[in-house]
């Protein structure tokens, strides 16, 4: 890595990560009920003193119910950010998102499985909604390599076929359930992070943290690719190495976060390309940019989710995709 | 990705069902029953039935117990999936689920009158029914007096006003019983907890609301717009309720059986004042919503009925 883009990096890197940690801070400050400013910054910036004046009640509601639920927020974002600027760079379309190529449907069905046949056990979750991402991933990758290789349209479509298909499966599913879980699962389906449990929090945090690194380390290789899969095998990228890689690092991603949330839409799309566009389209650069930027962008919209209408709550999909949808048109058409 | 889906499916199926009832549907419309009657449902729609009613369809376990209460099961040609009480309603022809009752099979069973819960969810279908002359008559109660107007509206429908008013009568004993019991008890703060994951609750629209106030408790979310609206967990542990009740052990089974983990540490918790009700007797608005409420008050002031 030369100097210039070395230090652009750290430099956007150190803005972006002190930008999270505000958001994490003052987001953790907003909710239904109203907490005191002071006290709980002094109970935050304690990592958890009991002695700032806070009421045990204020003092559970802020560390056992707000922090989690932001900190699931900055890993369920920076996890498809992440991915979406992975699949993007290793497929070389600015489409490619985890949404709109049915991957998270993929990781959806496999959470659906194990709610259905393994209920209790909540480590099954992520695991199959990993297989469902990976199964998913594969299939959109094999419809979309004609003879003449994997055209944009071409992958979109074949997104549009995974998405379509995976859908009436879950259809299908949900017409098996019961009512009384059809509702839970619905409101779980448009993206929903009310109700992870504590226990795969920090799982879910370590693979957010564990996929941006191995996928930033890999973004030298990206950056190569992107100019034609031939030309980076000639300039001695292990072409195939590299996209198993992503395929894999991308499917966990997914599978981790539509496990502890369902399907949040629109984030792996929106965030890399605002990443892109005003950083510039080195992947050394976008990749941790998007991943800090996907926490910031997940925190604000489920900090919307679980206020504007308090003490009932919205899904934060229905957010991120009343946000995403439009600055992604605006997007399309500055570009 | 599944709404839009689900959208253009129920657009394709729209039109095909248009399509085949517009070319095929007058032949079914006899002409006019001389003697019509015009009820107000719920919904406050007119709706005309004809004079003497023998074919009836239920799409809503409630309706289906309330038209057994008042003696009109041999009335009833079909019901949902969902309509397993009382036993003998097993035995009557199925239509699909709540939220998926099969036109074809509704029309094929040829009922006069069919009844819905609530309007919201079966527009389409309640157009196509009334292009069939099938009268739809909607009920939508709030309280446990639309509970009361839901049987007496259905007396009405089947030719039963007698039956319907004494069993009116009898369950509007039940309940001032219990609210005379519970008078002078000071109300519970009660969470009333629908499902965990996500938390869902009664809201001021839900039925159960009422029940509660009746039996001698006090919804923490009796103002929440809604009737069945998701819950903030923070809010319902700010709320410390003294008491929850947890709706399982019926249809939903060992679900909904655990308190979700914002409360685990309030003092209804701390108290053992946790209290599993059967959920058949609190989510369906009929009968037995007058077990629900002695059940609940029993539970909440045991001291009151001894």
């Amino acid at each position: 890595m030369n100097r210039v883009t070395l230090r652009k990096t750290v430099i956007s890197c150190v803005l972006l990560a002190a930008t999270l940690l505000l958001a994490i801070v003052l987001m953790s400050l907003v909710g239904s009920e109203p907490l005191p400013v002071r006290a709980s910054l002094c109970a935050l910036a304690s990592f958890g003193n009991t002695s700032c004046g806070l009421t045990p009640d204020q003092f559970d509601i802020l560390f056992q119910i707000r922090v989690p639920r932001v900190l699931l927020a900055a890993a369920v974002g920076g996890s498809l950010a992440t991915a979406g600027a992975g699949y993007q760079a290793l497929l070389r379309n600015p489409l490619a998102e985890p949404y709109l190529l049915g991957i998270s449907n993929g990781a959806a069905v496999g959470t659906m499985i194990a709610l259905v046949f393994f209920g209790a056990n909540e480590w099954t979750r992520p695991l199959l909604a990993f297989t469902g991402a990976l199964l998913a991933t594969l299939a959109v990758y094999r419809l979309a390599r004609g003879r003449a290789g994997a055209t944009p349209e071409r992958l979109i479509l074949a997104g549009v076929i995974v998405t379509t298909f995976l859908s009436s499966v879950i259809v299908f599913v949900t017409t098996l359930m019961d009512a009384t879980r059809i509702r839970s699962f619905t409101f779980w389906l448009l993206g929903d992070l009310s109700g992870t449990s504590r226990a795969m929090l920090p799982v879910t945090i370590g693979i957010a943290i564990a996929g941006a690194s191995i996928l930033t380390l890999n973004a030298r290789s990206l950056n190569l690719l992107m100019l034609g899969e031939r030309d980076a095998f000639d300039l001695g990228v292990e072409v195939g190495r590299v996209r198993v890689v992503v395929f894999l690092v991308a499917s966990l991603l997914v599978g981790s976060s539509v496990a502890a949330s369902g399907s949040v839409g629109y984030v792996g799309l929106v965030v890399p390309h605002l990443a892109r566009l005003s950083l510039g389209s080195d992947n050394r650069i976008s990749i941790p940019a998007a991943a800090l930027g996907g926490a910031v962008f997940v925190i604000v919209a489920d900090t919307l989710a679980r206020t504007v209408i308090a003490p009932r709550e919205l899904p934060v999909g229905a957010i991120t995709a009343l946000i995403g949808a439009p600055l992604f048109i605006y997007l399309l058409k500055r570009t | 990705m599944l709404s839009r889906t689900s959208l253009k499916l129920l657009l394709a199926c729209t039109l095909l069902l248009t399509i085949t009832f517009a070319c095929g549907s007058n032949p079914q419309s006899k002409p006019d029953d001389p003697v019509k009657r015009e009820l107000i449902d719920d919904a406050g729609r007119r709706v005309s039935v004809p004079a003497h009613v023998d074919r009836v369809i239920s799409l809503a376990p409630n309706l289906t117990e309330i038209v057994f209460a008042v003696g009109g099961g041999a009335q009833l040609v079909g019901r949902t999936s969902y309509c397993d009480f009382p036993a003998e309603a097993k035995s009557v022809a199925e239509v699909g689920d709540t939220l998926h009752p099969s036109l074809e099979r509704v029309i094929a069973l040829k009922p006069q009158v069919v009844l819905i819960s609530t309007a919201s969810q079966l527009e389409v279908f309640t157009q196509q029914l009334q292009n069939q002359n099938i009268a739809v008559f909607v009920t939508d109660p709030h309280d446990l007096n639309g509970v009361f107007r839901s049987i007496e509206q259905v007396g009405e429908i089947l030719g039963r006003k007698e039956h319907a008013a004494t069993l009116v009568q009898t369950l509007r004993q039940r309940a001032d019983a219990v609210e005379q019991a519970v008078k002078q008890k000071q109300p519970v703060r009660v969470f009333y907890q629908l499902s965990a994951e996500p938390l869902y609750t009664a809201g001021h629209d839900s039925f159960v609301t009422d029940l509660m106030r009746r039996a001698g408790a006090m919804s923490v979310t009796a103002d929440l717009p809604g009737a069945w609206p998701k819950y903030s967990s923070e809010s319902a542990l700010a709320a410390r309720p003294d008491a929850i009740i947890l709706p399982t052990g019926g249809s939903m089974g060992s679900g909904n059986s655990t308190v979700t983990e914002a409360l685990r540490k309030s003092p209804a918790v701390l108290q053992g004042r946790v209290y599993k009700i059967n959920d058949d007797h609190l989510v369906r608005p009929g009968p037995r919503a007058i077990d629900g409420l002695e059940e609940m008050a029993r539970a909440l002031h045991p001291e009151a009925f001894k």
